[in-house]
C-alpha cells in the first residue's frame, strides 16, 4: 500500500536517515520518539509538504516522491485543529468533498447539529473531530496524524483516539500516528516504530 | 518537480510585478532626475547652493523645517491627551467618537484647506491677512490633519494593556505615584508609538502642499516652491537655476523623508514587539471630566467640515451700500455648470472617478503581487526580501509634487504632445502614489496568514487555483477591501501630483477644480461657494469610503491603516 524506502532528511542536523516503512491496507502504525527527533518532518515529507533529501515513497505501486501534496491522496491531521475561520463547520467540511452529506458526517463524529457553528466557538476536541471528518471526506489513501489530541486532557484524548481508531478501521483506511507517548501509541496502533 | 515548476511560475509573477513597478513608478522619476541633470550638470554642491542663493528659496528650507517641527509638537500635544482619554476610559458611542476623531486623516488635503480657509478667511474670522494668525492657522490645520495618526498609533497601546500590569506597578515602590507609573510603565510603552506618530506627522507636514498653498500668504515650503517653479523646469537653456533649485530641494527632501521613514520603520518594528497582548474586553471606567478634552476635540474635528458645507450655500453680494450675505444653491449650480474657463464639476467628477478606477485596477493587483513576492521571499531569502520591501517604500520618500514633476518631465523626455493630450496620463501619478500603500496594507495581512491553512488545504487535495479563491482571497478580504477603498480615496483626493501634471493638460479632477475655482479673482461672488460645493462633494465621497474602511480595520494593530 504505502512504502517508504530509505527516506532521509536533515536541516542543521540529521533528522532521520534510511527510514523504511511498509504500511498495509487498514493497518495503523504509530511512530514514537522524543520531541525534535523529526517525527513531524517525516509526516510532512510523506504527505509532500516537505521535500526529501533522499529516498522513495510508493503509494499503491506508483512513485509519489515528487508528486505535489495536493495530488498525493494522503491526508494529514495537524497538532492543532486547522479550521478556516471564514467558513462555518459546514463550509469547512465541504472543502473535503463538495457533495458530502454534512449531517451524516457530523453524526459520525458525534457532532450532530454543528453544521452552522462558527469554528471559533468550537473546543479543541470538537475542532479536531471536524478536521478529522473533513480529512476522511477527502477519501485519503493514507491518513497521517501528527499528535492530534496531545493538547487535550488524557481522558478525552483516550476517548477520541479510540473513536478515531474505530472510524479508520471501519473504513479500512491505513494510518500513521506520531506521538511522544508510548502508552497512546500502544493503545491506538497495530504496531509501533521508535525513532531516536 | 512540478512543485518546483509552480514555484518558478510564482517567482516569475513576482519578478514581472517588480519589473512593472520599476517601469511605472521609478522610471518616470529617473527620467525626471536625468533630464534635470542633463540641463544643469552633476554638481550637487551647486544644486544646494543655488537653492540657498536664489531669491525664490531664501528661507524656504528653514520655514519648511520650522513649520513641520512645530506642527509635530502641537499635534502630539493635542493628540496624546485625546488618545489617553479614548484608550483608558469608557465612552458612550465609542465607535462614533473614534471614527469622528480619526476621520480628518482621510480627508483630501484640499478639502481641509478649504475648510480652514473659510474659517480664517474674509467670510469667516477674517484673520488671514495677519502673518501671526496664518502661521498659527497652518500649524493648527496640520494638527487637525495629523491628529488621527497620534490617536491611531497610541490608543491601541492604552486600550489593550493588561490591567494586571498597572495593578502590579501600583504595588511596587516605583509605581506608588502617578508620575512614577507614567515614567516606568506608560512612557516606555508609549514611546515607540509616540515617536512613530511624530515621524509620520513630521513627514506629512514637511510635504504638505494644499494647506500651505491656501492658508499661508506668499510663504513657501520646499514642496510648494517646487510645485510653483516646476512648470518651467526641464527646458534646456531656460531658467537653468530653477532646475538646480528643484534638484537641490528634492535631494534635501528625499534625504529628510528617507531618514524619517527609516526611523519610523525601526520604531514600528520595536513597537510591534512591545504591544501588550491583552483582551479587548477589559472593563473600563467612565470619566465624566474627560469630556473637557473629548468634546472640544470632536468640535475641532468636525468644525472645518461643517463650515465648508455651510459656506457652499452662503453667497456674498457686494453693492454700493456694502457687503451682504444670502443663502442659496447658486454656488452648487455654478460648480455643476460648465463655463468658458472651467468645465463642470460633473466632468471633474468623471475624471476623478476614472483616474481612481484606473489607479485601482493597476495598483491593487500590482501591489498585491509585490507583497506576495516579498512575503514568499522572506522565508527563503530574508535579506533580499528586506531590500525589496524598502524598494517598494521608496515613493514614500518622494513627495507627491516630486512625483508629479517626475511624470511631467518624463513626458517631456519621451513625447510631451502625446502625453499631455492623453486622458490616462494623470492616472500614472496616482498609480505611483497608491501602489506603495497597497503593498503596506496587503503585506502584513499576508504575513499574518498561518501557512498551516495552505498546507492543510493541500493535504485535502485542493488545487492551487481553488486554494487562491476559496482560502486566500476570503482570508484577505478585509485587507483587500481596505486597500481598495484606500486606493480610491487617495486617488480621488490626490492634489500635489495632479496639480503639477494637469496644469498643462485639459483634464481636471475634483481637487484641481476646487483649486481653480478658488484661484479665480474675488470679484465673482460664486467662485468661493462653488469651490466649497465641490469640496463638499469630495468630502462626502471620502467620508463614505472612510466609513466603509473602518468596519474592516483591525483596531488592536494601530498604525496608519
Amino acid at each position: 500500500m504505502l512504502t517508504c524506502k530509505g527516506l532521509g532528511k536533515s536541516f542543521d542536523k540529521i533528522l532521520f536517515n534510511d527510514f523504511n516503512l511498509d504500511l498495509q491496507s487498514g493497518e495503523i502504525v504509530a511512530i514514537t520518539g522524543p520531541s525534535g527527533c523529526g517525527k513531524t518532518t517525516l509526516l510532512r515529507c510523506i504527505c509532500g509538504l516537505e521535500d526529501l533529501d533522499e529516498g522513495q515513497i510508493m503509494l499503491d505501486g506508483r512513485d509519489i516522491t515528487n508528486t505535489l501534496a495536493e495530488e498525493r491522496g494522503i491526508g494529514l491531521i495537524f497538532q492543532r485543529p486547522v479550521l478556516y475561520p471564514h467558513l462555518d463547520v459546514k463550509g469547512n467540511l465541504k472543502l473535503g468533498a463538495q457533495d458530502c452529506d454534512v449531517a451524516a458526517t457530523l453524526e459520525e463524529v458525534d457532532l450532530s447539529g454543528f453544521e452552522n457553528r462558527r469554528v471559533e466557538t468550537l473546543s479543541g476536541g470538537e475542532g479536531q473531530r471536524i478536521a478529522l471528518a473533513r480529512a476522511l471526506l477527502a477519501k485519503p489513501s493514507v491518513l497521517l496524524l501528527d499528535e492530534p489530541f496531545s493538547s487535550l486532557d488524557e481522558e478525552l484524548s483516550d476517548k477520541l483516539l479510540s473513536d478515531v481508531r474505530d472510524l479508520l478501521k471501519a473504513r479500512n483506511c491505513p494510518a500513521i500516528l506520531v506521538t511522544h507517548n508510548h502508552d497512546v501509541a500502544r493503545k491506538f496502533a497495530d504496531s509501533v516504530i521508535s525513532m531516536m | 518537480m512540478r512543485w518546483l515548476l509552480l514555484e518558478m511560475k510564482s517567482k516569475n509573477i513576482g519578478l514581472f510585478a517588480f519589473f512593472i513597478y520599476t517601469v511605472l513608478v521609478l522610471v518616470p522619476l529617473w527620467l525626471a532626475v536625468d533630464r534635470l541633470i542633463w540641463i544643469v550638470g552633476y554638481d550637487v554642491i551647486d544644486w544646494i547652493q543655488s537653492l540657498e542663493r536664489n531669491y525664490v528659496s531664501m528661507g524656504t528650507f528653514q520655514f519648511t523645517l520650522l513649520q513641520a517641527s512645530i506642527s509635530t509638537i502641537v499635534t502630539l500635544a493635542i493628540g496624546i491627551p485625546i488618545a489617553w482619554q479614548l484608550g483608558r476610559y469608557k465612552w458612550p458611542h465609542d465607535y462614533l467618537i473614534r471614527s469622528i476623531l480619526t476621520m480628518p486623516f482621510v480627508m483630501p488635503s484640499i478639502v481641509a484647506a478649504m475648510g480652514f480657509l473659510h474659517l480664517i478667511g474674509e467670510n469667516g474670522l477674517n484673520i488671514r491677512s495677519n502673518q501671526g494668525t496664518w502661521f498659527a492657522t497652518l500649524i493648527v490645520a496640520h494638527a487637525w490633519f495629523n491628529l488621527s495618526l497620534v490617536i491611531r498609533f497610541c490608543e491601541p497601546v492604552l486600550s489593550t494593556l493588561d490591567p494586571q500590569m498597572e495593578e502590579q506597578m501600583l504595588l511596587l515602590p516605583a509605581g506608588k505615584t502617578r508620575l512614577g507609573r507614567f515614567r516606568y510603565l506608560w512612557l516606555p510603552l508609549l514611546m515607540p508609538s509616540i515617536a512613530a506618530a511624530a515621524c509620520m506627522t513630521f513627514v506629512f507636514s514637511f510635504t504638505s502642499f494644499a494647506l500651505v498653498r491656501w492658508i499661508t500668504l506668499g510663504e513657501n515650503t520646499l514642496e510648494s516652491m517646487m510645485a510653483s517653479i516646476g512648470s518651467s523646469a526641464g527646458i534646456n537653456g531656460y531658467m537653468i537655476s530653477r532646475n538646480e533649485i528643484i534638484l537641490g530641494s528634492s535631494l534635501i527632501q528625499f534625504t529628510i523623508l528617507l531618514l524619517s521613514l527609516w526611523v519610523m520603520s525601526t520604531l514600528q518594528h520595536k513597537r510591534q514587539s512591545r504591544l501588550p497582548k491583552a483582551s479587548e474586553s477589559i472593563v473600563k471606567k467612565k470619566n465624566n471630566s474627560g469630556w473637557l478634552i473629548v468634546f472640544p476635540a470632536l468640535v475641532f474635528a468636525i468644525l472645518p467640515l461643517i463650515t465648508l458645507v455651510i459656506s457652499s450655500f452662503r453667497i456674498r453680494e457686494s453693492s454700493a451700500s456694502g457687503t451682504t450675505y444670502s443663502w442659496s444653491t447658486a454656488g452648487w449650480e455654478y460648480a455643476f455648470t460648465s463655463t468658458n474657463s472651467l468645465p463642470s464639476a460633473w466632468d471633474a467628477l468623471f475624471n476623478s472617478v476614472g483616474y481612481a478606477l484606473v489607479a485601482l485596477v493597476i495598483a491593487l493587483p500590482l501591489g498585491w503581487m509585490l507583497a506576495q513576492y516579498i512575503c514568499d521571499l522572506e522565508k527563503l531569502k530574508p535579506r533580499l526580501a528586506r531590500i525589496l520591501d524598502v524598494f517598494t517604500m521608496l515613493p514614500f520618500a518622494v513627495s507627491s509634487v516630486m512625483i508629479g514633476l517626475g511624470v511631467m518631465l518624463g513626458m517631456i523626455r519621451i513625447d510631451a504632445e502625446f502625453f499631455y493630450s492623453l486622458w490616462l496620463t494623470p492616472a500614472l501619478a496616482h498609480v505611483m502614489i497608491t501602489t506603495p500603500f497597497v503593498v503596506r496594507i496587503i503585506l502584513p495581512a499576508l504575513r499574518s496568514i498561518d501557512p498551516l491553512y495552505d498546507e492543510c488545504a493541500r493535504t485535502l487535495g485542493i488545487s492551487k487555483f481553488k486554494r487562491f479563491f476559496k482560502i486566500k482571497v476570503p482570508m484577505l478580504r478585509g485587507s483587500i477591501l481596505i486597500a481598495t477603498i484606500f486606493t480610491l480615496a487617495m486617488s480621488m483626493g490626490e492634489f500635489g501630483a495632479s496639480w503639477v501634471v494637469t496644469r498643462n493638460s485639459d483634464w481636471t479632477t475634483l481637487p484641481i477644480m476646487i483649486d481653480s475655482l478658488r484661484s479665480i479673482p474675488y470679484n465673482n461672488s460664486l467662485t468661493a461657494p462653488a469651490a466649497n460645493a465641490v469640496a463638499s462633494v469630495l468630502m462626502l465621497i471620502a467620508l463614505i469610503l472612510f466609513i466603509s474602511t473602518e468596519k474592516f480595520r483591525p483596531r488592536r494593530d494601530g498604525g496608519m491603516f
